[in-house]
């Protein structure tokens, strides 16, 4: 047996018989170098009572390359990327080391969403929301907590459909007066909500934003 | 950041078969679906993109994919060359270069053993120096017996270390089944020759595996003894102290990280070594062609000859005698 696979193997075998950590390592399919990992939202943040989900892919010479990670499930948070759940971690690339597995890894990822980096972001919009206003930011990452990972107070377990209720703004995480206002001049909603989040119209940032900068940007 | 505050984009890369769809979040794109590719299958800086908007990381990473695309790859660990090769090289450069490696050769050290420059360097050096030296020795069972006894001791220390067993013993036995191979036939009944050294060495798999053993092990012993090496603990790029544990996970057990002072000092205690290190470095005010040497000694054994490495900034090479081979 070829050591990537015995390793790889071993690791799946090592995380079955961890009860204590919450670390979860699937198949996808039949390759055991494409998985899923998941383990729960750190508790005391705005992650708590969500389940997240990580694509974990081994390249060809792990473990002396880095396993390649990235969320599945939507993450609110300056070191993942809103639109595709990349990961900015060191370990998952220069300071990869064989000595780290999969469990190890994840177990990083979780204390990831404890302590976000806001000064090496991966998500530069997030990491401006993060730096503006933490409360409004943490409402904001509650908020996809809610809806994306089955979160506390969520609405993925209504029964309704999830686009039926999921609020536009909250998930950008603007004020609803903020997008009313503009959208009363007679721009489109969307595009307002768009506008606004690029801007980080937020918390005491939006005193440094002129209604005609903000204009400016909605007729382009 | 808009897209009108941005300067003029410099010139591209490469602008032919790259997505016409550009993710709205730069820092996506190296993560996108399908990004362009050199022929290895790592991406390139895609067209919309400005060098200045990457991160750190990805430049490191784009900076290392460059270089292994451009430069043909040599092999882990070479073929012994004569020193005089290495005299070449620097014929059209620095006279005090020279004027250094003429005294090394002087004084015995007539050839060189040379490591890819990837950060593994040291380790992989000293592992095959290590094992070269079993090969050669007048009473290789008897030497084996003791460099296999010595590797089996630091398994506590491992352990202290809080490492997996799972994951650093496959590491471990990577090199203790070399070692044991020179004594003992291995499945095809065969044992350990010159040739079959260097082919596992050459051999990335086994290769590196013992290069994570040594990192580990120096790693482990550092832990082992903070008291030791408190106060040597830097960040080799500008020099702050470093917390114990933010040294170990980053400057030693980290696959391609140099190694400095005190790794060597931690690993050649680590196996009870002695370590003697010529530095190659152009620093010759007397411009007599001195060459200052290093040694780490942990050696029991006050009779044990030292495991000799060529330094030069940067980098390390095994440095050889050929009189003292076969």
């Amino acid at each position: 047996m070829d050591a990537r696979l015995r390793r790889v193997n071993k690791e799946i075998t090592d995380c079955k018989n961890d009860k204590s950590s919450n670390i979860k390592i699937d198949l996808i399919d039949e390759s055991p170098f494409h998985l899923k990992g998941s383990f729960p939202g750190p508790q005391d943040t705005p992650y708590e009572g969500g389940h997240f989900e990580v694509d974990i892919v081994i390249p060809e010479s792990y473990p002396f390359q880095p396993v390649k990670m990235k969320f599945i499930t939507k993450v609110y948070h300056p070191n993942v990327s809103s639109a595709s759940g990349a990961i900015c971690l060191d370990i998952l690339k220069d300071a990869w080391s064989p000595v780290l597995t999969l469990k190890s890894t994840l177990i990083s990822l979780q204390s990831l969403l404890c302590s976000p980096e806001p000064n090496d972001p991966q998500d530069a919009e997030v990491a401006k929301h993060f730096t503006t206003s933490k409360r409004s930011f943490e409402e904001t990452a509650r908020y996809w907590t809610q809806i994306y990972a089955g979160g506390p107070g969520g609405i993925a377990k209504s029964g309704k459909s999830p686009e039926a209720v999921r609020d536009d703004v909250a998930i950008a995480g603007l004020e609803k007066a903020h997008v009313d206002q503009f959208e009363a001049i007679g721009f489109e909603r969307g595009k307002v909500i768009d506008v606004l989040r690029r801007l980080n119209y937020r918390g005491a940032n939006v005193a440094n934003i002129s209604e005609d900068r903000v204009v400016e940007e909605l007729l382009k | 950041m808009t897209q009108t505050s941005r300067p003029p984009s410099p010139p591209r890369l490469k602008t032919t078969g790259l997505p016409d769809d550009q993710p709205e979040d730069d820092h996506d794109v190296f993560m996108s679906e399908q990004p362009a590719t050199f022929l290895s299958g790592h991406p390139i800086l895609p067209e919309d993109m400005d060098i200045r908007d990457l991160m750190p990381s990805q430049l490191y990473e784009m900076n290392q994919n460059l270089l292994n695309e451009s430069v043909p790859q040599k092999p882990l660990i070479d073929e012994l060359a004569s020193m005089s090769v290495l005299r070449e090289e620097y014929e059209h450069g620095s006279a005090s270069f020279l004027r250094q490696i003429d005294y090394l050769t002087k004084d015995g050290y007539d050839c060189v053993r040379r490591t890819r420059g990837d950060g593994d360097c040291f380790y992989r050096s000293v592992a095959y120096a290590f094992v070269e030296r079993l090969l050669y020795s007048p009473d290789p069972t008897m030497a084996v017996g003791s460099a296999l006894s010595q590797i089996e001791s630091t398994l506590p220390m491992l352990t202290g270390a809080r490492f997996d067993p799972f994951v650093y013993e496959d590491f471990m036995e990577c090199f203790t089944t070399l070692i044991q191979s020179i004594v003992v036939p291995d499945r095809e009944g065969l044992t350990l020759t010159p040739q079959s050294l260097l082919d596992a060495f050459q051999q990335p798999e086994s290769s590196n595996s013992i290069v994570v053993y040594l990192r580990l092990l120096t790693s482990a012993q550092i832990r082992a003894d903070p008291d030791a090496y408190a106060g040597f603990l830097h960040d080799p790029d500008n020099y702050m102290e470093l917390q114990l544990e933010t040294f170990c996970q980053h400057y030693v057990e980290a696959v391609g990280k140099e190694a400095d002072h005190v790794q060597i000092a931690a690993l050649s205690r680590a196996l009870k070594i002695n370590v003697k290190i010529a530095y190659l470095d152009g620093r010759d005010p007397q411009e007599v062609g001195k060459v200052d040497f290093h040694e780490f000694i942990f050696a029991d054994d006050t009779t044990s000859s030292s495991l000799v490495l060529l330094y030069r900034p940067g980098h390390y090479d095994v440095l050889g005698r050929s009189s003292s081979r076969i």
